[in-house]
């Protein structure tokens, strides 16, 4: 399991609840893309909307390092 | 609103920024690189700096190897130079040069000898001769002995200490021993007490390739003859000997050192002339400031330095170098490089196809304003190469957007929903127009109406207003096409208005119009020294600090106009270091605010540290980066129109600005009703989400976009944690988040964030 490529731990579930469909987000494949690059990555996502959900930390962590590397290919 | 491209990471475009040739020119202007003066008079290339510094350091031991590393008999160099280098000294021309000689002999006192033989060289297969014993021959020897020649000297005294006081008479006892001892041990063979005559050369020369001779052994050979003036080689005989007017230590050493290169070239059949380099003094073209520096006189040498004494008359020395740009530039202090260096990496990160661009971020890191190239005692204008390497990404699609857009989009507000372009009331045409440009309006719109009714009230021929961005925006984002674009369309404007004669309120609006229109625009400050105060305005009883606008640089009119106002409004003006057209960027100047914001506060906390008083600008951006660094500042027309607009605005609030300035005027001059954009629903951002998002570059229309979205969509997720709702919204390259409550049809905004990468 430790193998996933996870950018961040995905909160415990029931935490964060699609507003809209009222149902608890669950762990779900997405694709971050930019600059023409894609990475597939694991990220909290409505299981009846399809909402996918970025959080905070992530955006200004993670994301925002991996944004700053590609800007300078 | 115009959309930017982001840029593909799969664009293999490259264009070189200008020639090899232009590159070496460039560089070429640099003179750190340069020998410091001491050095550049040494014929045998000791660094004295270096070797100074050693001395200062109290590393004697290095000291001495460097010395023992030019000189096969450090003692005879020592005692006998004649030291050009202290004749060199900057410190000569107000006191007395750093004694280099002394210090070179109390190296030799204090220092430890070299131990141990070095590495193992390799003998060379030529064998050399020298004939006659004086102190070119003997020094000579020493060199080619260190080259690893096999070398025979042939000379009529009974030993290494007989020779030693021949040639170098002026050593002491000790000295002369130990140099005697020296020669003892250098692997050469030596034959005392031969019988030099021009048979016994005829007779011994065969076994050899290659001949040196003394002076005088010379001059029994060839007495009609002169060796030649730089190889030192008489080519009909292929003899190495000095010339006539060989004459001192230091010229004898030199001789012996080209005579080493003329035998070089010999042993691998080369012509003796061929790739020599340059030899003996040069001149330094090394700039060093002497502002500051005290005269000082020598340390008495006496009997010869003590530890102390030497490092204290090597403390003495400055340490010839230039660095007048970094002692002005804040951000060549961040990155610690020169612009030589950085003018080679940035001409190299530019040229990479692919892979990483390391660079990419110094280029939009520098503030394009130009300091360096008035501080540089030759000029030097990495600005230039900066903006070209921008304009060069943009070209080739390796410009990332993040850096530049938010300002970009600014601009676009600017010249878009915050434009304005009127004649004055009852002019077909006027005779002015008054642009005072994107920050003025941004950080003080009341000022800008007062200036401007001020301005129609006592100009005759009428004066019409522009409200927009000159485009420098653009320029300095390196996107030359939209800079195009904007000139073209501010032109058109122009055109319109009876193409009058611009007033700019701002220095940087000042010189870029001048560019775009190739015709002068005044400054306000021209035009307010020329009639005069209005009579509203007040007198300040205050000492400030008058900050020169990187835009103003090398526009002296302005730099004294300003000063002549700020004086009639009763300002006690203070002169700071880099005043006028040596003075620094506040951080504003290249957008180095959005693409660097660590070196743009290290340029405004520069700036403001000159002095403890209160500042006085002509450029609103200055005024707002230092009030923001907490130092009061104001600006030139805030004073003469006050009162002042207060604490600088954020992000949206500068928005904001600029919109209720052109709305007020449109209503109070043109009585036209603006009508303002109604969303439909109301926000309340909290003090913590405001701050958030000035930090973050998110502005309240960003929030009430992705609102609206949310309204429409109902999209968002739920943290049970905090009880926030959290919805986001894809708004041109950006994704923003907001983190809200609802309360009833509005919303409460407790933080916002973004970011650029897409999810699907």
């Amino acid at each position: 399991m430790e193998q996933n490529k996870t950018y961040y731990t995905v909160d415990p579930l029931g935490k964060l609840v699609c507003h809209k469909c009222r149902v608890p987000l669950v762990k779900g494949s997405a694709t971050f893309s930019y600059l023409d690059n894609a990475f597939p990555v694991e990220l909290p996502v409505c299981p009846k909307c399809g909402f996918i959900y970025v959080p905070e930390d992530l955006a200004l962590g993670k994301v925002l390092s991996v944004e700053r590397a590609l800007e300078d290919k | 609103m115009k959309e930017f491209e982001e840029r593909s990471t799969r664009v293999y475009r490259q264009k070189q920024m200008f020639s090899k040739q232009e590159l070496e020119q460039r560089e070429s202007v640099c003179i750190r690189d340069e020998p410091a003066f001491c050095a550049a008079a040494c014929p045998l290339k000791l660094d004295a700096r270096a070797f100074v510094k050693s001395m200062k350091e109290g590393d004697f031991t290095s000291a001495r190897a460097q010395l023992e590393r030019i000189a096969p008999f450090p003692f005879i160099l020592s005692r006998g130079c004649e030291a050009p280098c202290e004749k060199a000294c900057r410190l000569a021309e107000i006191g007395d040069g750093v004694n280099i000689g002394a210090l070179e002999r109390a190296c030799l006192a204090l220092g430890a000898a070299k131990s141990g033989r070095g590495m193992l060289k390799i003998k060379k297969r030529k064998t050399v001769a020298i004939f006659g014993a004086d102190l070119f021959s003997l020094a000579l020897a020493g060199e080619l002995s260190n080259k690893a020649y096999p070398v025979t000297f042939f000379c009529e005294h009974e030993n290494a200490a007989a020779v030693i006081r021949a040639c170098a008479p002026f050593l002491t006892e000790e000295e002369a021993a130990a140099e005697a001892q020296r020669l003892d041990q250098l692997d050469l063979t030596i034959e005392y007490q031969t019988g030099l005559s021009p048979e016994f050369f005829e007779a011994r020369k065969e076994g050899f390739d290659i001949l040196c001779a003394s002076r005088a052994f010379f001059q029994k050979l060839a007495p009609e003859d002169e060796p030649d003036n730089v190889t030192l080689v008489l080519p009909k005989v292929r003899l190495i000997a000095p010339l006539a007017d060989s004459k001192g230590v230091l010229r004898a050493l030199f001789d012996a050192k080209r005579a080493a290169v003329s035998v070089d070239r010999l042993a691998q059949n080369m012509d003796p002339a061929a790739a020599r380099g340059a030899e003996g003094p040069i001149k330094s073209r090394l700039y060093t400031n002497m502002e500051g520096v005290k005269p000082s006189s020598r340390v008495f040498e006496g009997e010869g330095y003590g530890a102390e004494e030497a490092k204290q008359e090597a403390g003495r020395c400055i340490e010839c170098s230039c660095e007048e740009c970094a002692k002005g530039c804040a951000y060549l202090r961040h990155y610690k490089k020169f612009p030589r260096q950085l003018t080679r990496e940035i001409y190299n990160n530019v040229s990479i196809i692919m892979g990483d661009h390391m660079m990419n971020k110094p280029i939009n890191s520098c503030a394009l304003c130009g300091q360096c190239s008035v501080t540089c005692p030759f000029g030097y204008d990495l600005a230039d190469v900066c903006h070209i390497a921008r304009q060069n990404m943009v070209a080739t699609g390796k410009m990332p957007l993040a850096p530049h857009e938010f300002a970009l989009h600014d601009m676009l507000f600017s010249n878009g929903e915050a434009f304005l372009s009127r004649l004055q009331p009852g002019y077909a045409r006027c005779q002015y127009v008054f642009f005072p440009g994107c920050q003025a309006g941004a950080v003080a719109p009341e000022t800008v109406k007062r200036a401007y009714f001020d301005l129609f009230q006592r100009l005759s021929g009428g004066v019409a207003l522009m409200l927009g961005c000159c485009g420098a925006i653009a320029d300095w984002a390196g996107r030359y096409e939209l800079f195009g674009e904007t000139g073209d369309a501010l032109r058109e404007e122009l055109d319109k208005l009876g193409s009058p004669q611009v007033i700019a309120g701002c220095p940087t609006c000042q010189k870029t119009l001048q560019g775009i229109l190739g015709q002068e625009v005044l400054g306000v400050w021209d035009v307010l020294q020329d009639i005069g105060l209005p009579e509203s305005a007040k007198h300040h009883r205050r000492a400030a600090a008058m900050h020169d606008s990187c835009g103003a640089r090398g526009n002296e009119k302005a730099q004294k106009a300003v000063r002549a106002i700020a004086e009639k409004l009763g300002l006690e003006l203070i002169e700071t270091a880099y005043a006028g057209d040596r003075s620094p960027c506040c951080g504003y100047g290249g957008l180095v605010a959005y693409a660097n914001r660590e070196v743009a506060n290290e340029l405004a906390k520069s700036c403001v540290e000159r002095t403890e008083a209160p500042f006085v600008t002509y450029c609103m951006a200055c005024r707002d980066r230092f009030m923001r660094q907490g130092r009061e500042a104001s600006h030139l027309l805030e004073l003469v129109y006050g009162p002042p607009a207060g604490d600088p605005p954020d992000i949206s609030e500068k928005r904001r600005n600029r919109l209720w300035l052109k709305n007020s005027l449109l209503k109070e001059v043109w009585g036209e009703d603006a009508m303002e954009k109604d969303w439909g629903f109301a926000l309340e951002i909290t003090e913590e989400a405001r701050a958030q998002m000035d930090d973050r570059m998110i502005l309240d229309s960003d929030v009430y976009e992705v609102m609206q979205a949310y309204r429409e969509t109902g999209d968002a997720v739920l943290d049970t944690e905090t009880g926030l709702l959290i919805t986001r919204r894809r708004i041109g390259n950006v994704t923003f988040w907001v983190k809200f409550e609802e309360k009833d049809e509005n919303f409460v905004v407790r933080g916002a964030y973004s970011h650029r990468m897409q999810v699907k």
